[in-house]
């Protein structure tokens, strides 16, 4: 039976539910706010985990239904919400890390006044997230993206007196924007070839899978896929729009975990997987999506050895898992993509709400000013040690079994990437273990000593639900075990174990783990050594390649310089056109009035000046 | 025949505009405007004598003319005599009443 | 319900807001209270009966029933020409005829709505109430009337109504600069009606006429329908070169004739919409009148502008819209691009907005130049959505400026401290405003573009950059009044009053409604596109 999967479009309802009645009932209830966000998303995570047991049944068939929303003449466009394996799987992501969040927040944002308005933008955010995920055409997908962003800007900008935050808010809202509009060229692109205007996910799974069959040429199909993925970089923080995600986060920590780790930034290969069949109808598309992606992992990975801030390392961090899952895509294993964006989604919150735990205590955020917290937090430096380790590929945990899977795809299909995911495997173990050494081992580096406590247990139980995530996630699909891959694209099992990859990947977790502790557990490695080797690539880590610098100089600036040319030449020269013609005219007037002397000898010129003009015009229209 | 009178006619209409739109003495404005009415008269008689359809009506209208312009030239005179009272002057430049 | 076609509906909501003046007339001037309250009375009565009208609109049949006809003026001209034809008399008629469609009805709708509101907004005007209440309910008669109009003349009529009502709205309530603004506005309007009486004479001299039969007269008229059946027709006499007529036919007009008309026409009402060189008077009224007017202004008489490019230019001339769809869409481009680089820059709020106002009606450009059933629909979409949410932010506007007696961005910030609810509003009506989904302005936009790529895609594409160069400006805008740290002075400021707040959910709940669920307007819309338009659509099926 499929009794949930029909009445699947509820799930997003719980938690809008959620946000009208916290927004209706003001900022004073602050206990009855945080008990009304919280069963919102439990209601949703329990409906969303009957409906993945209830597709966990090999025989379920995909669901879609929905209403008219705007009858176009040539084609009615639709709302409607679709329930696959896929979309199940998403929904229970993103329902767990958003029910842990909320608990997590009752405590994480406890003093905080305006602890409502921070439920209900969660409740906001985790509605449209579940319609995005939902959703069956490109169009209502279009829709929830946007309000995903736009979720995430206000949450960025929580703390909106900062001017720091405000910022931050109107850069993560403006560069994804531009991701979007290429999304949403896409969607009109693909709304005119697409036969019948169809644009729904399954017509565009039926047209695209079975080849070119010259319903859509090849070059528009590239074109389509990568106006998509216009999208995708701008959400998913993909080189060269990731400069947004870092400064997000300046927005609270819950929030880093909820969107900025697990599930929003995760929406656009979530896009890539939905997509799929166009992607793969072009070869050249999936190129560029494979090397982008390997590029921002590596990018990002470097870019987070060299940074202080905890949220930042672990925002640069998030960057690279999202270019790794990007290459996988690239390289066709959209099992291994959504396998790592699953795994990831539960050991990224685990480590930002571990941060978060971690800033709580300690009411700084950079790390040289932290140190030794391991003996003082006990839980919270025992998860993210779970979390750390999970994200450096260090089997059993889960991020080893979905990272294998990538490499061992990519040792297949394209060596050089493959080469680069152990690079950036190595730097992600390497500024794993500098984090975890300088964080929790080490002598204490704290202005104020005694303060520091593990924190209350509503934050810790979060905590240790999403340890235990990260172990067990794993187990779904390893090297002899195709259940995932199976389940999700309908196909067979397929197996994907490659000896090489595996003792590639461990090897290379475990050398960048043993180099940071070289350097930064045991100190035998100088820290600053190779920073005062090559101080230049230091500083080029440091400061993230100058992205930022970059784009001030050569977008934002010439930008403003032309806003500024434009108002001068509206200000001078069409307003000064304007002003001359009042001018002409008010002149002109002058000029009759001073013809209006009072002397009839004038008038009678005039008159005479005018009749000849007549007569001119009279005469002259036989010869024109 | 025709062709004659009408160019007298014109030149003579000329001169009277030139007269009446140039010079400053009133006496001689009037006395351009009489050039004027004459050309006229004269294109009247022309076009009686020796237009398509010869009849006495131009004649007729050129002696009413005649009247009417003795009659015009009495009133002018009157109102130049009144105001040269008033302002002590014919000049035409310093009347500049409807200004005001 | 009862039957609204028996009564003559229309008049009834043309004539509320005329009452209504006459109500205020007998006022005593000093009370405010009173005045204000009979005026948003005036305009709500219009508003209810305007939604009654909509509940009863039956699409399929479009609003044939609801037309009201009387003979206004009536002018016989040499009655003994006695024509080859055998037409006995010649007479001009003009008609007081109204009539609704899909495509006026949303207009009107718009208008009551956003007129009542500005009523409520209007607790912020400081003089001279009783003026201001008579000019502003015969402002709503003149802008009424002019979207029910079915006679050139009387549209005429109704829009200088406007134009005079709207010269004194701005002229004596607004800030500083009020004279001056008023001027311009009244002259570059005025300019525009010109040309457009120009463009309408020749109308009726060529195709506003029609034969009666039974008196065998021949009648002048400016009735629409006469003009638009004339001009649709191959056989009729307008479109007859002379030796098809036999050998004279004083009414042809010429292919070169037509393109005239179309482009006077373009120009009349560009400089209403405004389109892109024609626009600093609009900025100067922005900038300068009460906000209250700025909502009607930018909320409905700006559409008065597009209504009549679509009415009067597109679907006379479909072939000459056809031939300079690329100079419209280009304009289009222009005006949107050109507004938000310049919105970028400004540091005055109510500036910001007035770009932002040409920037969005470079959308309705664009959807007009689409030509085709989805840009159109996404250009009428885009002004409803437009007239809402610029009315809701002037509202704000004029709130924000009744706390802080500045609206200048640099002297602004932090104020979603102080004032929570009305930054909420702003910071909603901002973000409906750069086309959020779910809110009105995505719809417009998505709907024009999606129209406009069809036939012009590559002026489609750099559409695009509009949207992300709308998202810019508006942020800024939008977070340097909010966000940020608050400056002392504001610390005391008081958040909305009821009736401030009210007109502020009314039109949010308005543009959630068609962001959500705008089927509401295009359903209405779609059969009126269909019917309007399906000369032009076959034609470029056609061609």
């Amino acid at each position: 039976m499929d009794q949930f999967t029909q009445t699947a479009w509820l799930i997003p309802l719980f938690p809008f539910a959620a946000f009208l009645l916290l927004t209706a009932l003001g900022r004073s209830y602050r206990r009855a706010g945080v008990l009304i966000g919280s069963i919102g998303s439990l209601a949703a995570l329990v409906m969303s985990l009957l409906v993945f047991f209830e597709r966990l049944d090999p025989d379920a068939v995909d669901y879609s239904d929905g209403f008219k929303w705007i009858d176009l003449g040539v084609y009615v466009l639709r709302i409607g919400f679709e329930v696959t394996n896929l979309n199940a799987l998403m929904l229970v992501i993103v329902t767990a890390v958003s029910f842990l969040v909320n608990v997590y927040s009752a405590g994480y944002m406890k003093k905080d006044e305006r602890i409502t308005v921070f439920y209900g933008y969660v409740a906001l955010f985790t509605f449209a997230m579940l319609g995005l995920v939902l959703s069956d055409n490109m169009l209502v997908f279009y829709i929830f993206w946007e309000l995903v962003g736009v979720c995430s800007f206000l949450l960025v900008g929580f703390w909106y007196a900062k001017p720091a935050a405000r910022a931050a808010a109107k850069k993560a809202f403006i560069v994804t924007r531009i991701g979007d509009a290429g999304l949403l060229l896409g969607v009109i692109v693909l709304f005119w070839y697409m036969p019948g205007h169809a644009l729904d996910f399954s017509s565009i799974h039926n047209v695209f899978s079975e080849g070119q069959t010259g319903a859509i040429t090849m070059s528009i199909t590239t074109s389509i896929a990568l106006l998509l993925f216009m999208g995708v970089i701008g959400k998913s923080g993909q080189f060269p729009l990731h400069v947004w995600l870092p400064d997000a986060m300046e927005g609270p920590t819950p929030i880093s975990a909820l969107i900025h780790a697990a599930t929003m930034v995760a929406a656009g290969v979530f896009l890539l997987a939905r997509t799929f069949d166009i992607f793969e109808a072009s070869a050249a598309a999936m190129h560029t999506v494979a090397y982008l992606g390997g590029f921002t992992a590596i990018f990002a990975a470097t870019v987070a050895l060299a940074q202080n801030d905890i949220k930042r390392i672990l925002a640069y961090s998030t960057i690279s898992q999202l270019g790794y899952m990007v290459m996988a895509m690239g390289l066709g294993s959209m099992t291994g993509g959504i396998f790592h964006l699953f795994t990831h989604a539960f050991f990224k919150a685990l480590l930002f709400l571990a941060a978060g735990s971690i800033i709580h205590a300690v009411h700084t955020q950079n790390i040289q000013e932290m140190g030794g917290l391991g003996s003082k937090m006990r839980i919270t430096t025992w998860t993210f040690a779970i979390g750390a380790l999970s994200l450096s590929g260090i089997p059993p945990f889960s991020g080893f079994w979905s990272k294998d899977l990538i490499l061992a795809f990519a040792l297949d299909e394209n060596p050089f990437l493959f080469v680069i995911g152990l690079v950036a495997a190595f730097c992600t173990a390497l500024y794993m273990s500098r984090l975890f050494f300088i964080v929790f081992m080490g002598k204490s580096r704290l202005q104020q000593q005694a303060q520091v406590r593990e924190s209350s247990k509503v934050m810790t139980i979060p905590l240790i639900v999403l340890a235990v995530l990260s172990v067990g996630a794993g187990f779904v699909e390893t090297p002899w075990n195709g259940w995932l891959g199976g389940w999700l694209t309908g196909g067979g099992e397929e197996v994907h174990a490659s000896a090489a990859a595996i003792v590639a990947s461990i090897a290379v977790g475990v050398l960048g783990i043993y180099v940071g502790w070289l350097m930064f557990g045991k100190g035998s490695i100088e820290r600053g050594a190779a920073a005062a080797r090559m101080p230049w690539l230091a500083n080029l880590l440091e400061r993230q390649y100058y992205m930022n610098e970059f784009y001030n100089l050569m977008i934002v600036k010439p930008v403003r310089g032309l806003g500024k040319g434009l108002y001068a030449f509206d200000e001078y020269v069409i307003g000064g056109a304007v002003r001359l013609i009042g001018f002409t005219s008010v002149a002109g007037g002058r000029v009759l009035t001073r013809m209006n002397n009072g002397q009839a000898q004038v008038y009678g010129l005039t008159a005479v000046i005018g009749l000849l003009v007549i007569i001119a015009a009279i005469v002259g229209r036989r010869f024109w | 025949m025709l062709p004659s009178y009408l160019t007298m006619a014109a030149i003579l209409f000329c001169i009277g505009l030139y007269g009446a739109l140039v010079k400053r003495n009133a006496v001689i404005v009037l006395l351009s405007i009489e050039l004027m009415l004459n050309a006229v008269n004269l294109n009247l008689v022309a076009f009686s004598k020796y237009g398509v359809v010869p009849s006495l009506t131009g004649q007729v209208f050129a002696l009413f003319t005649i009247t009417v312009a003795a009659a015009e030239a009495a009133v002018g005179v009157a109102v130049l005599i009144a105001l040269f009272r008033a302002r002590g002057t014919v000049n035409l430049d310093e009347f500049d009443e409807m200004r005001r | 319900m009862t039957d609204l076609t028996d009564l003559p509906i229309l008049s009834i909501i043309l004539v509320t807001p005329l009452i209504g003046l006459l109500v205020v007339l007998l006022l005593p001037k000093h009370r405010n209270r009173w005045l204000q309250t009979a005026a948003i009375i005036a305009t709500l009565i219009p508003l209810v009966l305007s939604f009654w009208l909509y509940a009863d609109y039956d699409k399929h049949q479009g609003g044939s029933t609801y037309e009201e006809t009387a003979t206004w003026v009536e002018v016989p001209l040499n009655k003994e020409t006695q024509a080859s034809n055998g037409v006995m008399s010649y007479t001009m008629e003009f008609q007081y005829e109204l009539g609704i469609d899909g495509l006026s009805l949303p207009l009107i709708i718009l208008t009551t709505l956003i007129t009542a509101m500005a009523a409520f907004a209007s607790i912020h005007v400081k003089k001279r109430w009783k003026a201001f209440y008579v000019w502003f309910l015969l402002l709503e008669t003149g802008v009424l009337g002019a979207f029910m109009a079915r006679d050139l003349f009387l549209f005429f009529i109704f829009f200088e109504i406007t134009l005079i009502s709207m010269y004194f709205l701005i002229g004596i309530w607004g800030y500083f600069n009020r004279e001056r603004a008023a001027n311009q506005f009244v002259i570059y309007n005025g300019l525009g009606s010109a040309i457009m009486l120009i463009a309408f004479i020749l109308l009726v001299n060529t195709a506003g006429f029609h034969i009666d039969q039974d008196t065998s007269s021949f009648i002048y008229s400016g009735s629409y329908a006469d003009i638009a059946r004339n001009l649709a027709d191959p056989s009729a006499w307008v479109n007859l070169v002379p030796d098809q007529a036999g050998g004279m036919n004083p009414f042809h007009m010429s292919e070169k004739m037509h393109t005239v008309i179309f482009l006077l026409l373009v120009v009349a009402f560009g400089i209403k919409l405004p389109i892109l060189p024609f626009h600093t008077w609009m900025l100067k009224v922005h900038n300068e009148a009460h906000p209250a007017i700025v909502m009607i202004h930018s909320g409905i008489l700006l559409k008065m502008g597009a209504y009549g490019l679509i009415r009067f230019g597109i679907v006379l001339f479909p072939e000459q819209a056809k031939d300079w769809a690329v100079v419209l869409a280009s304009l289009g481009l222009a005006n949107l691009l050109y507004g938000a680089l310049i919105a970028f820059r400004q540091t005055e709020l109510k500036l910001v907005l007035a770009y932002s106002s040409i920037s969005h009606m470079g959308i309705v450009l664009l959807g007009l130049a689409a030509f085709n059933e989805i840009g159109l629909q996404g250009a009428v979409f885009q002004l409803v959505s437009h007239g809402l949410i610029s009315a809701l932010l002037f509202l704000i506007v004029g709130s924000l400026y009744e706390r802080t007696k500045t609206t200048t961005l640099s002297e602004l910030g932090g104020l979603a401290r102080s004032m929570p609810f009305i930054s909420g509003v702003l910071l909603a009506g901002g973000l409906a405003s750069l086309g959020l989904p779910g809110m009105s302005g995505f719809v417009g936009e998505f709907l024009s573009l999606l129209g406009l790529f069809d036939s012009q895609p590559w002026i489609a594409g750099f559409a695009v950059i509009g949207v992300i160069l709308t998202a810019v400006y508006l942020l800024r805008a939008v977070l340097k009044t909010t966000f940020g740290p608050i400056d002392e002075r504001y610390l005391a400021v008081k958040d909305a009053r009821l009736i401030e707040a009210l007109p502020m959910i009314v039109l949010l709940a308005f543009i959630l409604l068609l962001g959500c669920y705008p089927s509401v307007l295009t359903d209405t819309l779609q059969y009126s596109v269909d019917g309007l338009f399906k000369p032009i659509f076959s034609l470029r099926m056609g061609g």
